[in-house]
C-alpha cells in the first residue's frame, strides 16, 4: 500500500514544527513516516488531493479546526484507557468543550504541559485566580516547578470534588504529609475530617497556608472558660508579650495541632 | 470557527489567543542539549530560595541536561536539571514501543524557613542547655541567654527515588506499578510546653531534627474493551519516623526543679488501599461511572511514657503498651452519565465517604506537664472514637441552546454524620445555575449562582466533654471542669450556614492578537444560627487580564486582581462559675451567662497582585523572556466589646507584606548547536508581621522564642549559561 502524501508537501525545511513529531513517542505510530500523521489525521483522502482547500479529516487547527469530540476521539483512541482519563467524559474541561490540542502538544519531543517546570503556565492560563493564589506569601511550590497543578489534580476528570488524583482531599495532602496522617490516640477531629477546615491549598496571605491566623482562627470553634475565651489584641504585643498572641500565640503551648500520641496529649500540647 | 456554518448550530469553543507555549525548534529538533554555567546569588535568605535552592549568597552551578534517542524500536530519554542545587532531579525513561515503559528518577525538594533565629539548646534528641546556663521563672531570668545563643538553619530536604513500570499485557490488558522511596531530613521547630497546672505553662521554642522515611508502592491493572474500562490499583504507604520523641531540658527549671520535658513525635504508620476504577458504557448515550476505594491506615507506635520527668511519678499504668489504631477510609463515587436528547446532558451522581475510627478506648490519667508529679485520678482522660460518614447525591443537568448558549443546573443534597461530635448530623441542600454563552465569535460570557443551605441538628456543645469522660469521673469532676467549650459557641464546619455566591467571567477577543478577560466571585457565608464563633465570612475576588500574541514572535501577558476576605467571630470573656449551663442560674452568676463579655473580631485580608510577562523572539536567533510579579497584602484584626469594663482589647497591627519579582532572560543561538542564555532575578519581599515583629527571645515572660525576625530580602541573582547541543 502506498504511503499517504503528507510529506511531500509538509517538507522538513518548511515546517520543522511539524516534524519534530518524529523526534518524539507520535512519530512512531503506525511504523512511523506519514503513516503516523494519518493515524491521528485520519486517511485524510481528500486534503491529500486538494491540498490547501480542503482541511485533513481530522484537524487540531488553529486553520480549520474539527469539532472537539472528534480531535479528542483522535487522541483517546490510544489514550482512553490509561493514566487516569475515564472520567474525561463529563469532566470540567469536557464540558467546556476543550480539545485535548488545546494544552498539549503532541508534535513536540517536550510537551510543556507534561512538565513539571512548565504545566503550571498552561493551567493558569484561564485560572486566574489560582494564578494569582500562587504569589501568596504562603503557598506550595508551583512556581519553582517542584509541585505541578497535576500533582493534586487530573485536567481528565475525575470523580471527585476538584478533580482530585486521591479520593478525598485529605488523601491528596497525607500523599505528601504522610506524618500527619494517624491515626493518633488524641485526634483533632477536623484534622482528619478536611484538611481544608483550615487550609487553603493555593496560596495563603498567612503562614502554613492557614485561612486565618491564630489565635483568631482557634478561636472560632474553641471558646472554654479562662483563656482561651479572652479576647487578644494589639495590647499583648507590648511589654511584656502576652503568650497567646506574640510568637505562635496558642500553638505557643498547643503545638501538637495535628494530632498527639502522648499517653498525657489530650490537649495537643505533646 | 467555520464562518459558514449556520450560527445556532456552531460550536463553542473557548477563546484563547494564545498558542502553546511555543517550543525553541532549536531546542527540540536535537537529540540532546546539555546546558552549563554558573550562577550567582546576592545575599543569603529565605523567601527567595524558600523552594528553589538559591537560599545562600556566592556562586551556584548551572546544570541542565536532556537527551533523547526515538528513532528505533525503542526509545529512551534523560532528563537532569538544577544539578548544581538541592533542588536537583533526574529521569530516566526507556520505552519500547507499546511493550513496555520504564522509568527511573530522583527528585530533591527543599524548604528553608526562617533561618533569622537562634536557641540555647544544643543537641539533637534530646536538647540540652549550655553548662554556663542560668535558669530561672522568666525569660528575663536566663541571664546568660545571648551568651548562650546557637544560630541554626531551619531547613528541610526531601529526597526521593523512584521507579515506575508499564507495560501491556495483550491488547486490552495494561500493568502498571511503581516503587518509591522518600527520605525527609533537616531541622524543624516546635514549641514546647512545661505545666505544672493549667494557669502557669512555661514554654520554648525547640529546634526538631526531622528524619523521616516514607516508602511507597502501588500496582494497577487495567482492562479496555469496547464498552468496559476497568482499573483496579493497591497501593501501600509506609511512613517511618527516625524519632519518637524530642526531649528538652527545662530552662525555667527554678520553677520545677528537676524537671524534663518531653514532646511526642509523628508516630510510624502505614496505609493499604485498594481502589477501583471503571467506566461502563451501557449506549452511546449512557455510560457509568464509578470509583471505590477502601483503606487501612494503622499506628501501633510503642507508648512513650506519661512523663519522662523521673519526678513526675505516676503508679497508674498505662491501659496498654500501644495504641494499635486503625482507621479504614471507605469510598464511593458513582455517576451516571445520559444524553436523552441531542441538546441535553443528565448526570445523575453519589459520593459517599466514610472514616471509621475503630480504635480501643481507654482511660488514661492525664498529666499536664512534665514540670511536676501531678496526677489526680478526675483527671483521667478516654480517648475518643470519631466516626465520620458523609454522602451526597445530586443532579446536574446541562442544556445546549441556540447561538453556542448552555444552561446548566446543579442540584446536590449532602448528610454528614459524626460520632461524639457538637453535631451529630448535618444535612445541606446545594443549588447551581449557571449560563455561558458566546454570541458572538469573539465573546463569551459566564454567569453563575449558587446558594446552599446547611442544617445541623441540635448542637450539643458538651458532647465532647462526655465523650472524654465516663460517667463516674464526670460525676467527679467539680463543675468548673465540666466544659470544653461555652454551649453558645457553633464550631464553624458543623453548624447551620447559608452559603451565596456569584461568578461572571468575560472573554473578550476584539481582534485576533488580543484577548481581554475579566473575572468575579462573590461569596457569603452566613452561619445565622451561631452566636459565638464564626458568624459570617465573605470572598470578594476580581481579576482582569490581558493576552496579546503576535505571530510567533511576541507573546505577552498582563494581569491584576484583588482578593478580599472577611470575616466576623464572637466570643465571650468567661472564667469561673458553673460553665455546665449557662442558662441555668447557679450562685454565684457565672460570667458565662454574660452577654456584657461579649466581644467581636473583624478581620480582613486584602491581596493586589499584577503581573506581566512577555516572551520575543527579537531575532532568529535572539530569545528574551521576562516575568514580573508584584503582590501587596494586608491582614486587619479590629475588636468591639459590649460592655464588660475590664475587657479592652486593641485592634492589633496592620500585617503587610510586599513582593517584588523579575524574572528576566535573554537567550543568543551563536550558532544551531550552540546557544547562550543570561538569566537575571531580582526580589524584594518585607513583611512586618507582628508575631515576629519586636518579638525577641525574651519577650514573653513564658515563652522563650528563636527571636526571628520578618524578612526584608532585596536579592539579585545572574546566570550565565551555555547550551550545547548535538545530533
Amino acid at each position: 500500500q502506498d504511503e499517504p502524501g503528507c510529506l511531500d508537501c509538509h517538507a522538513q525545511e518548511d515546517s520543522p514544527e511539524l516534524h519534530q513529531v518524529f523526534n518524539s513517542a507520535h512519530g512512531d505510530v503506525n511504523g512511523g513516516g506519514a503513516a503516523a500523521c494519518t493515524a491521528c489525521h485520519g486517511p485524510s483522502e481528500a486534503h491529500d488531493r486538494r491540498g490547501r482547500r480542503v482541511s485533513p479529516d481530522i484537524s487540531f487547527g488553529p486553520k480549520w479546526g474539527s469539532e472537539p469530540a472528534a480531535q479528542n476521539d483522535s487522541c483517546l483512541a490510544c489514550h482512553e484507557s490509561t493514566g487516569g482519563k475515564l472520567a474525561w467524559l463529563g469532566s470540567e474541561h469536557e464540558q467546556e468543550n476543550m480539545v485535548c490540542a488545546d494544552c498539549h502538544d503532541s508534535h513536540t519531543t517536550r510537551d510543556p504541559v507534561m512538565e513539571v517546570e512548565t504545566a503550571q503556565t498552561q493551567c493558569l492560563t484561564c485560572h486566574s485566580r489560582q494564578r494569582a493564589e500562587l504569589n501568596m506569601p504562603s503557598r506550595h511550590p508551583i512556581a519553582e516547578g517542584k509541585t505541578a497543578c497535576t500533582d493534586c489534580h487530573n485536567p481528565h476528570g475525575s470523580t471527585t470534588h476538584a478533580a482530585l488524583h486521591q479520593v478525598t482531599l485529605n488523601e491528596n495532602c497525607y500523599s505528601c504529609h504522610e506524618e500527619k496522617r494517624g491515626p493518633m490516640l488524641w485526634e483533632h477531629e477536623p484534622v482528619t475530617e478536611d484538611c481544608a477546615n483550615c487550609h487553603t491549598p493555593h496560596g495563603s496571605v498567612h503562614d502554613n497556608l492557614l485561612t486565618a491566623r491564630g489565635p483568631a482562627q482557634c478561636q472560632q470553634c474553641h471558646s472554654a472558660a479562662f483563656h482561651p475565651s479572652v479576647p487578644y489584641g494589639g495590647e499583648g504585643l507590648s511589654g511584656s508579650m502576652n503568650a497567646n498572641v506574640a510568637g505562635k500565640n496558642c500553638m505557643n503551648c498547643h503545638s501538637q495541632v495535628h494530632g498527639s500520641n502522648h499517653p498525657s496529649g489530650a490537649r495537643l500540647t505533646r | 470557527q467555520d464562518k459558514a456554518e449556520p450560527e445556532e448550530e456552531a460550536i463553542y469553543r473557548p477563546l484563547q489567543v494564545t498558542a502553546l507555549a511555543s517550543p525553541d525548534v532549536l531546542l527540540s529538533e536535537y537529540r540532546g542539549t546539555v546546558e552549563l554555567g554558573l550562577g550567582y546569588t546576592s545575599d543569603d535568605n529565605f523567601m527567595f530560595g524558600r523552594y528553589n535552592g538559591l537560599q545562600e549568597d556566592g556562586a551556584t552551578l548551572i546544570g541542565n541536561l536532556n537527551w533523547q534517542d526515538f528513532s528505533g524500536d525503542s526509545n529512551w530519554r534523560v532528563t537532569l536539571s538544577d544539578l548544581g542545587l538541592d533542588t536537583r532531579e533526574g529521569e530516566v525513561t526507556w520505552q519500547n514501543k507499546n511493550a513496555f515503559k520504564l522509568s527511573l528518577g530522583f527528585d530533591s525538594q527543599q524548604q528553608v524557613n526562617n533561618n533569622s533565629g537562634a536557641t540555647p539548646f544544643r543537641g539533637s534528641g534530646t536538647l540540652t542547655l549550655p553548662d554556663e546556663w542560668v535558669y530561672g521563672s522568666t525569660t528575663g531570668d536566663f541571664s546568660e541567654l545571648q551568651a548562650s545563643l546557637n544560630y541554626f538553619d531551619q531547613e528541610i530536604t526531601r529526597d526521593k527515588l523512584f521507579a515506575n513500570l508499564s507495560t501491556r499485557l495483550g491488547d486490552r490488558w495494561h500493568l502498571s506499578g511503581g516503587l518509591s522511596y522518600e527520605q525527609k531530613e533537616g531541622t524543624g521547630d516546635i514549641s514546647g510546653a512545661m505545666y505544672t497546672d493549667a494557669a502557669s505553662g512555661d514554654a520554648a521554642y525547640l529546634p526538631m531534627d526531622i528524619d523521616y522515611e516514607t516508602t511507597e508502592f502501588d500496582i494497577g491493572l487495567s482492562y479496555a474493551a469496547t464498552g468496559l474500562n476497568l482499573e483496579a490499583r493497591l497501593d501501600y504507604s509506609d511512613f517511618n519516623n527516625q524519632d519518637d520523641i524530642l526531649i528538652w531540658e527545662n530552662p525555667y527549671r527554678s520553677r520545677t526543679p528537676d524537671s524534663m520535658g518531653g514532646m511526642s513525635l509523628a508516630p510510624d504508620n502505614d496505609q493499604l488501599q485498594g481502589r477501583i476504577t471503571g467506566q461502563y458504557i451501557i449506549t452511546p448515550t449512557a455510560r457509568l461511572q464509578f470509583d471505590g476505594s477502601y483503606a487501612v491506615a494503622s499506628q501501633d507506635n510503642d507508648y512513650l511514657a506519661y512523663s519522662v520527668n523521673p519526678n513526675a511519678v505516676v503508679t497508674t499504668p498505662l491501659p496498654r503498651e500501644s495504641f494499635d489504631g486503625e482507621a479504614q477510609t471507605g469510598t464511593l463515587n458513582a455517576k451516571l452519565w445520559l444524553r436523552p436528547i441531542n441538546k441535553l446532558d443528565v448526570e445523575l451522581f453519589y459520593k459517599g465517604r466514610e472514616r471509621d475510627y475503630d480504635n480501643p478506648r481507654d482511660g488514661y490519667t492525664y498529666i499536664r506537664g512534665d514540670g511536676l508529679s501531678q496526677p489526680r485520678d478526675e483527671l483521667t482522660v478516654y480517648n475518643t472514637s470519631h466516626h465520620y460518614q458523609s454522602q451526597i447525591i445530586g443532579l446536574e443537568t446541562t442544556w445546549r441552546l441556540p447561538k453556542r448558549t448552555r444552561f446548566t443546573f446543579e442540584y446536590e443534597y449532602e448528610k454528614e454524620e459524626r460520632e461524639n461530635a457538637a453535631v451529630e448530623e448535618t444535612e445541606e441542600d446545594r443549588v447551581v445555575l449557571g449560563l455561558r454563552a458566546q454570541p458572538l465569535d469573539g465573546l463569551t460570557a459566564r454567569l453563575e449562582f449558587g446558594y446552599a443551605n446547611r442544617a445541623a441538628d441540635t448542637y450539643n456543645w458538651d458532647q465532647r466533654y462526655y465523650a472524654l469522660l465516663d460517667v463516674e469521673l464526670i460525676n467527679a469532676t467539680p463543675d468548673s471542669q465540666r466544659y470544653i467549650n461555652h454551649p453558645e459557641l457553633s464550631q464553624y464546619h458543623l453548624s447551620n450556614r447559608e452559603r451565596t455566591h456569584g461568578k461572571l467571567d468575560l472573554s473578550w477577543l476584539p481582534t485576533d492578537n488580543w484577548l481581554l478577560n475579566f473575572n468575579m466571585l462573590l461569596q457569603a457565608d452566613d452561619y445565622d444560627k451561631s452566636y459565638l464563633g464564626l458568624r459570617d465570612a465573605a470572598w470578594e475576588r476580581y481579576h482582569l487580564s490581558a493576552s496579546y500574541t503576535a505571530v510567533k514572535d511576541v507573546t505577552a501577558t498582563l494581569y491584576g486582581g484583588f482578593d478580599r476576605y472577611e470575616t466576623e467571630q464572637m466570643g465571650r470573656a468567661f472564667r469561673g462559675g458553673a460553665e455546665k449551663n449557662a442558662f441555668e442560674i447557679y450562685q454565684p452568676l457565672p460570667q458565662a451567662s454574660d452577654p456584657d463579655r461579649d466581644w467581636q473580631l473583624d478581620a480582613g485580608n486584602d491581596a493586589i497582585t499584577v503581573g506581566a510577562n512577555i516572551q520575543w523572539m527579537v531575532a532568529d536567533d535572539l530569545k528574551i523572556e521576562a516575568d514580573y510579579s508584584y503582590v501587596d497584602t494586608e491582614g486587619d484584626q479590629t475588636f468591639k466589646t459590649y460592655g464588660a469594663a475590664d475587657l479592652n482589647p486593641e485592634d492589633l497591627p496592620t500585617v503587610e507584606t510586599t513582593l517584588h519579582h523579575l524574572n528576566a532572560s535573554g537567550t543568543w543561538h551563536m550558532r544551531k548547536d550552540l546557544s547562550f542564555k543570561l538569566q537575571y532575578q531580582y526580589y524584594n519581599y518585607e513583611s512586618n508581621d507582628w508575631a515576629l515583629e519586636g518579638v525577641a527571645l525574651d519577650s514573653i515572660d513564658n515563652v522563650l522564642t528563636f527571636g526571628a525576625y520578618n524578612p526584608d530580602e532585596d536579592i539579585h541573582y545572574v546566570g550565565v549559561s551555555a547550551l550545547y547541543r548535538w545530533q
